[in-house]
């Protein structure tokens, strides 16, 4: 038991999440192929526009169940969007934000992006902390224009194109699909002039996508409207990063390796439950830990995974005299 | 006549060396005779001192040589640009008393050994630049003062809170610039391979000091605490492979000594976290008198050892500018120098001490002078309260008088240690 604890203690986060990401990869972009259907309640951006998808983002069937009339919504006959929520809800419970860090389609994406960037030797850019505080409330407002504006159109209030006004903005709408070889969603909307505005909006987060988390780590995730929709809940959840802020000694390594430069991870020592709204549970902090025990990721207030300063040492590469960390 | 010429006057360096040598020579000769046989592997140490401090044995004569006042200069980077770092907090009292010529007679003994020593000039290893982060006020003073004794002293800047965003980014460009400077001085490029590389090593060796430091948590303590005063004291000069070597070979035989139940202290002897004014080599006055009262130390919080090697660095991508700016963080959100404003995450980590050591108390020693120790103290004595440990406050200085008052105080709180551990068994 203690060999087994030791060898997951001192794994090696960094291959053992890359595999598992493509893992997902391919069950959700490709999942199509092979008959693998997972539903339509997913807590990730595993976009539907992708016809082979294996498992379809909760957000496209969500916004077209709400866009009906408020006494229809609040009626029996919304049954359905109640069952989609519970299921959307039981998926998330068990893993929280390691949706995010392990499974999301579209964070892969990014993290490829940054294996790219940092294979060309540029180093990553980062936000100051007012912008970062001010930056990180985008993505209630993304989670709001989820829910209302759908809301609007089923109240009469706007076009029918504004059902899912965030999929047209959305880039995982363009850049999901192009894995199985369709371009078809690379277009502009003349249709009505809504449509346009979306669609255009469209293209310029596409492009904002891929070279902001070219540049900066996880750049879209930050203003992502799952993750706002996940924290709401993440206080259920039964995976949970915990800290011992007593055995915490605010050395700012799991700081610097935070894609999402969360500073609490570093600073809060009272805390015990150390999850923030931007977090995607990758892990990466609990692996730079260089403390015993500090951070730790509880499945049911059991320790899954854990800080230790063995781990620490072989993953930094600090075990012998000549090592050296592996890239 | 012929007498006259066979008598040879000593300089005042020749006087000065003879008195470190035999400051020096007491208390290696204490650690190696006074208590119960000392680990083999120490024997390097005890040698390395005596090479060093009565020898006068320069180790890196081809080596630039780059001196620190404080721990916050990253030696990391000073490896890395081929540089050696000398730490130059100082502990002897011949150089405190030269000191006190520069310097208020309040001042701290050990801002006025280091001043002391180098203003006397004579240096085994002269420092071939000075780095001076400005921490407290009398280091900060210090490096002016030194600079005008003829030093290339550089100021580099270090904020006095460590919660804000802007401490943060003003450490980190502090920081940049001092490897910059070192760079220029050294007429190097900081190459991203070899800052990576001697982050590693230095991340080795700290890892054996927690290895040895692991040992300690056992009920049979291996190894005294001086000793271990010693080895990391070692660290602020020696050539790091050597050191590093010997400390492997330390944790070999520190892990045999668990084995066998081997037991540096007595059957009883109360359990201690030691912290406070920093004890360098040969100022082990208050840790040998611990010892001495048949008590052992089991950890310390102190800048000459544990805060020396307890944080780590860890990077994401390695690329220069990661490492300094992980770097900085680690030099200054991690250090529990008592000159920030808030003092929290020292006496959190002194709890954390007494609890992961087991210990059975606390000994705060502070110098007389040491003026930011000292209005510490009593925020530190209250939480302890609070925590209901016990905790004996001291000030001493680096005068060979007043052992007996110091000893009387020891040995009271030890005795009254073990009345406490009886009572609860």
């Amino acid at each position: 038991m203690k060999r087994i604890r030791d060898f997951i203690h001192k794994a090696d986060m960094k291959r053992f999440r890359f595999w598992l990401q493509i893992f997902f990869f391919v069950i959700f972009i490709y999942g199509g192929y092979f008959a693998i259907n997972l539903g339509t309640s997913i807590p990730v951006f595993s976009c539907g526009f992708d016809q082979e998808v294996g498992g379809m983002c909760y957000f496209l069937p969500l916004q077209h169940q709400l866009a009906r009339p408020l006494d229809v919504l609040f009626s029996v006959a919304s049954i359905s969007v109640l069952i989609g929520f519970v299921t959307f809800l039981l998926w998330f419970i068990v893993f929280n934000k390691a949706w995010c860090g392990y499974a999301c389609p579209l964070g892969t994406m990014q993290d490829w992006l940054t294996g790219l960037r940092k294979r060309l030797g540029i180093r990553y850019s980062t936000y100051t902390q007012p912008q970062f505080n001010k930056l990180k409330k985008i993505k209630y407002i993304m989670l709001a224009l989820v829910i209302l504006s759908p809301m609007a159109v089923g109240m009469g209030l706007l076009e029918r194109e504004w059902v899912t006004a965030f999929c047209s903005i959305c880039p995982g709408r363009m850049v999901t699909p192009l894995f199985v070889g369709d371009t078809s969603q690379w277009s502009l909307d003349f249709s009505s002039k809504s449509a346009m505005i979306l669609t255009a909006l469209g293209l310029v987060f596409t492009g904002l996508f891929v070279v902001g988390s070219f540049v900066k780590k996880r750049f879209f995730c930050f203003f992502c409207p799952m993750s706002a929709m996940h924290y709401i809940f993440s206080d259920a959840a039964l995976l949970k990063l915990k800290k011992d802020g007593d055995k915490c000694t605010k050395c700012g390594d799991c700081y610097a390796v935070c894609d999402m430069q969360i500073k609490d991870i570093a600073d809060d020592v009272t805390s015990t439950n150390i999850l923030r709204d931007d977090c995607i549970l990758c892990l990466k902090c609990v692996a730079a830990c260089p403390e015993d025990d500090a951070l730790h990721v509880d499945i049911l207030n059991m320790k899954l995974f854990t800080s230790t300063k063995g781990g620490f040492e072989k993953r930094m590469g600090m075990q012998t005299y000549k090592g050296a960390a592996d890239e | 006549m012929n007498s006259l010429q066979s008598h040879a006057i000593e300089t005042p360096n020749e006087k000065q060396n003879r008195h470190k040598a035999m400051e020096a020579i007491k208390v290696l000769n204490t650690l190696k005779e006074g208590f119960k046989a000392p680990p083999k592997a120490m024997d390097y140490f005890y040698n390395l001192f005596e090479d060093v401090y009565c020898k006068q044995k320069p180790l890196h004569k081809d080596k630039v040589k780059v001196g620190t006042m404080c721990i916050q200069i990253p030696s990391e980077i000073i490896y890395a640009l081929d540089g050696v770092p000398i730490r130059l907090c100082n502990g002897f009292y011949t150089d405190d008393e030269i000191g006190s010529e520069f310097l208020p007679q309040k001042a701290c003994p050990l801002v006025k050994a280091s001043v002391g020593h180098l203003a006397s000039k004579n240096l085994i290893d002269k420092p071939d630049m000075i780095y001076s982060p400005t921490t407290c006020d009398q280091k900060t003073k210090a490096g002016t003062l030194i600079k005008s004794f003829g030093y290339d002293v550089v100021d580099v800047d270090f904020p006095r809170t460590k919660e804000s965003e802007i401490s943060r980014e003003f450490f980190r460009r502090s920081i940049r610039e001092f490897s910059a400077d070192l760079s220029l001085k050294m007429g190097k490029k900081l190459s991203r391979k070899k800052l990576k590389a001697s982050i590693s090593k230095i991340g080795y060796a700290q890892s054996l000091y927690h290895r040895l430091s692991d040992f300690r948590k056992n009920r049979a303590v291996p190894i005294l605490g001086n000793d271990m005063f010693l080895v990391t004291n070692a660290f602020f000069f020696d050539k790091i492979d050597n050191w590093i070597d010997a400390c492997e070979k330390l944790v070999d035989e520190l892990e045999q000594r668990v084995k066998d139940d081997i037991h540096a202290g007595g059957k009883i002897s109360p359990r201690i976290v030691y912290t406070g004014s920093p004890p360098i080599f040969p100022n082990y006055k208050i840790p040998i008198i611990i010892e001495d009262s048949d008590a052992i130390i089991v950890a310390d919080e102190t800048c000459s050892s544990n805060r020396m090697f307890n944080d780590r660095v860890a990077v994401d991508e390695w690329f220069v500018n990661d490492m300094i700016d992980s770097l900085a963080d680690k030099y200054l959100k991690a250090c529990t120098c008592p000159i920030f404003s808030k003092n929290d995450d020292r006496i959190r980590r002194i709890i954390e001490l007494v609890r992961s050591f087991n210990a059975d108390g606390v000994i705060y020693q502070a110098f007389a002078g040491c003026t930011v120790y000292e209005l510490e103290q009593r925020s530190v004595l209250e939480a302890m309260e609070r925590e209901g440990i016990s905790i004996l406050y001291i000030e001493s200085d680096y005068s060979p008088s007043q052992q007996g008052q110091l000893s009387t105080r020891v040995e009271a709180f030890v005795e009254s240690l073990k009345i406490k551990n009886r009572n609860k068994t």
